[in-house]
């Protein structure tokens, strides 16, 4: 699934580690969700979308 | 003012990267200090069953135990990777967590192999004592699990998620190494079948996958 999470960051000028901070999870968790390795569950891709006041599918989209 | 761009904010070194300098490290100050600590032990047993310590062993003594603390403030003055992230709560207590496992697993091993070294054999099966027997099972059946139960309400999915990976390819060797080793054993191509070896095994299998999936 790909997600515009790294752009999203940039805009507001935040590190991986803040944003991990912000979301209480690891930076490696980040890392792993903007290059696509990992796909957030429901819960924390609705953690995100809160944090960015941003529709999930704003967020994340499929691929196909 | 001027937006960064999102790979400046990101870490100058690939985690994996880090982690694995962080491994030597650990392995190589850990190896160095448990030696040290071994020739301290084994020379404070020789100078007490003669007597006591003279002027100079104690100072061979403290020379011995300065070695190690040097080497400790070596490892956290170099670590690398420097200095920390901040980290959210939950974050922060999974590490504690998996600090203090890692701290129980250390300790159990150094017990164990102070008491093995008259066997001579790595995870040997020799008779321990009554009260090493205590020890480790109380950790290892009680602590380990306890803590374990209260990482995993902790850890967040990322990590879980490669824990288990790691936990399906673990199960995955042992249920191809015990049975195929079991039969080589019986046809008398290999030594009888010693469980903690596959245990090492599969927690090693265990261990490589949660690392390449969390870090790489």
């Amino acid at each position: 699934m790909k997600n515009r999470l790294k752009v999203l960051r940039a805009e507001r000028d935040w590190s991986q580690a803040e944003l991990a901070l912000r979301l209480d999870v690891s930076r490696q968790a980040v890392n792993a969700i903007e290059t696509g390795k990992h796909d957030p569950s429901l819960p924390l891709a609705f953690r995100i979308a809160r944090l960015f006041d941003l529709k999930i599918e704003e967020i994340f989209h499929d691929q196909a | 003012m001027t937006k960064r761009e999102a790979t400046d904010l990101d870490q100058p070194q690939s985690d994996g990267v880090v982690m694995i300098k962080r491994a030597l490290l650990g392995m190589g100050g850990g190896i160095f200090m448990i030696f040290i600590a071994g020739i301290v032990a084994g020379y404070a047993s020789v100078v007490i069953e003669h007597g006591g310590p003279s002027m100079i062993d104690t100072a061979i003594l403290a020379g011995l135990v300065l070695a190690m603390l040097v080497t400790g403030y070596a490892m956290w003055r170099f670590w690398p990777g420097g200095k920390s992230d901040p980290v959210g709560p939950r974050v922060k207590a999974a590490r504690n967590i998996l600090a203090v496992l890692m701290l129980a697993g250390a300790f159990l091993g150094v017990v164990l192999g102070v008491a093995e070294e008259s066997s001579g054999a790595f995870l040997s099966n020799a008779p321990v004592s009554a009260a090493l027997a205590t020890v480790s099972i109380a950790i290892w059946l009680i602590a380990v699990p306890v803590l374990t139960w209260m990482w995993w309400r902790r850890v967040d999915e990322h990590e879980a998620g490669a824990y288990r990976d790691g936990a399906s390819v673990a199960l995955h060797f042992y249920f191809f190494i015990a049975p195929s080793w079991w039969m080589a054993a019986r046809a008398g191509w290999l030594p009888a079948q010693d469980p903690m070896v596959v245990l090492l095994i599969v927690s090693l299998a265990w261990s490589i996958v949660w690392f390449v999936k969390k870090y790489l």
